[in-house]
């Protein structure tokens, strides 16, 4: 895998706020990885990334790669927004926060694949999965069951 | 609640003394700063002051030291400026510097404006440019629930949690469009029938248009200094009972435990600790209204109800006659009409009409003999703020 750069995260996500403390999970999103910071002293998971670990205050925080695995904890539909490629709001664009098997409380929030909207239930076992938009990865999750 | 656990000396020892505010409207045809000083010229002059009168300033998007300019204020004391939201942070650290005697007369402000973030018809306005990025970490847009879209997710996990519908949604917003239906000042009054709410256009799913904020150009402003003073001055005073601040270590839409974990039900147990007075005591409730759902969580975090059983609350407190809120058949609830039908205000018309209300000079709906007001700023989730207001 090639290394991009923390110029090369910015240009390629011209709207986010970067700063050192989350540039990784953006790296990570263009790498097709999910990373979430983990404390290597109490081992808890913190999202969002901050520059030390919130419950034993070790500054030596990692981002790390989660399984996928998780369940919906919430989500919407959006019907409206400003345009983007591969963003249909006309028939509805999913949004789900997903709260992860790592740890419980450690959510993401990331649209969704293979599911109709009807079908998105709060409970429901998800996968992480990846598509494209505008060329770049885009975290989505699909139905664990189709996996 | 009303049991005065902790200390707090500044107690009743605090009023606001001036209110004013501009037109609410779509389209103001004014910068943030016109309507700003519109506002606070407005306030000062209610209160029976002038510029030179004022030595401490707080406000929001229009920085102080630029309004303060613009006002021509020789001179302050205690200047503030925060981002929203809520606004309740302006008003409590004014209190506060009046209190701590780093001034004796506040100006506070809020300017509420449409921007190509939050109103789409606003997107191609150049002079409404949209403020991009968020200093937060976040999922890329627009698969984020930072902002707006917490709401409409929330909302899902409430219905889910609790068995709630959209029928107990729409009762927020034909509530606050029935009350705004009488408020001269409220920018959306015309009526809202319940039929007309579950056919409403869906924006982001489970809320329609009309469980968001009324989008608007207004703003308002306060004077606020101490009772001993505000004895001295025109206005019936208003008396600062309490006014607290609250917030969680979740400041992050996604990442609230659950719907009990919420800087609502932070900022209502400090209210409740510092207070003398209860919750029977209240006349007419203000909670906040960006969205409907934060309204069913006021009711629950500030007493009225049980987690989980605002939609019954509601349901149980409704008169059909009226086709409103009235809370035991006497406290009306958002009777301006709340940021869904006055207008956004970001909470500071829900503290105009408490300051109003209490002068027994609302421009809408008047609670006869309103002695105590309740405001209840703040939805999202993380933080908020809670006020108790007397005569």
């Amino acid at each position: 895998m090639s290394e991009i750069t923390d110029q090369q995260v910015a240009d390629r996500l011209p709207d986010m706020w970067l700063d050192r403390d989350n540039v990784e999970f953006y790296r990570g999103l263009l790498q097709r990885r999910l990373l979430i910071n983990r404390c290597a002293d109490c081992g808890r998971w913190q999202q969002p990334p901050f520059p030390i670990c919130p419950s034993c205050w070790s500054d030596d925080v990692r981002p790390t790669e989660v399984s996928g695995e998780g369940t919906i904890h919430s989500f919407t539909i959006l019907r409206a927004g400003p345009p983007l490629p591969g963003v249909d709001y006309a028939s509805g664009h999913p949004v789900v926060v997903v709260e992860l098997a790592e740890q419980q409380g450690v959510r993401v929030t990331a649209t969704t694949a293979d599911v109709a909207h009807e079908e998105l239930r709060v409970g429901m076992p998800v996968t992480l999965t990846w598509v494209d938009r505008g060329g770049e990865p885009v975290p989505a999750f699909r139905p664990a069951a189709s996996a | 609640m009303g049991t005065m656990t902790v200390r707090y000396p500044v107690r009743d020892q605090v009023a606001i003394v001036g209110v004013g505010t501009t037109p609410y409207s779509r389209d103001s045809g004014k910068s943030e700063m016109g309507l700003v000083v519109d506002a606070a010229r407005a306030a000062i002059k209610d209160a029976g002051l002038t510029a030179k009168d004022v030595d401490g300033i707080a406000g929001t998007w229009v920085r102080a030291e630029l309004a303060q300019a613009a006002l021509g204020i020789p001179a302050v004391n205690y200047y503030l400026n925060t981002r929203l939201p809520p606004f309740s942070q302006q008003v409590v650290a004014g209190i506060n510097a009046v209190f701590s005697g780093l001034c004796d007369t506040m100006l506070v402000y809020h300017c509420a404006y449409r921007m190509g973030g939050t109103s789409r018809s606003a997107g191609g306005d150049p002079f409404r440019v949209s403020r991009r990025g968020m200093p937060r970490p976040l999922s890329p847009f627009p698969d984020t629930i930072t902002g707006a879209a917490c709401y409409a997710s929330w909302a899902n996990r409430y219905i889910e949690e609790y068995g709630a519908s959209r029928e107990d949604l729409g009762r927020i917003a034909i509530n606050n469009r029935t009350n705004a239906g009488h408020n001269e000042h409220a920018a959306a009054r015309k009526p809202l029938t319940m039929d007309e709410y579950l056919g409403a256009r869906m924006v982001r799913d489970p809320l329609t248009v009309f469980d968001m904020d009324y989008t608007i150009d207004g703003a308002d402003a306060f004077i606020i200094t101490t009772a001993e003073r505000a004895r001295d001055l025109p206005q019936k005073p208003v008396i600062v009972h309490a006014a607290v601040l609250g917030q969680t270590d979740h400041g992050v839409e996604e990442d609230l435990p659950d719907l009990t974990d919420t800087g609502l039900k932070v900022a209502a147990d400090a209210l409740w600790a510092r207070s003398e007075l209860t919750l029977d005591d209240v006349d007419v409730f203000m909670p906040y209204d960006g969205f409907s759902v934060i309204t069913l969580k006021w009711f629950e975090a500030i007493g009225y109800c049980g987690v989980g059983e605002a939609p019954g609350f509601v349901m149980d407190n409704w008169n059909e006659d009226a086709d409103r809120i009235e809370i035991r058949g006497r406290v009306s609830v958002n009777p301006h009409g709340g940021s869904l039908s006055e207008g956004a205000s970001q909470s500071a018309g829900h503290m105009r009409e408490a300051v109003n209300q209490l002068r027994g000079q609302a421009s809408g709906l008047q609670v006869e003999g309103a002695r105590t007001a309740l405001v209840a700023p703040g939805g999202f989730f993380y933080n908020a703020g809670a006020m108790l207001f007397r005569t």
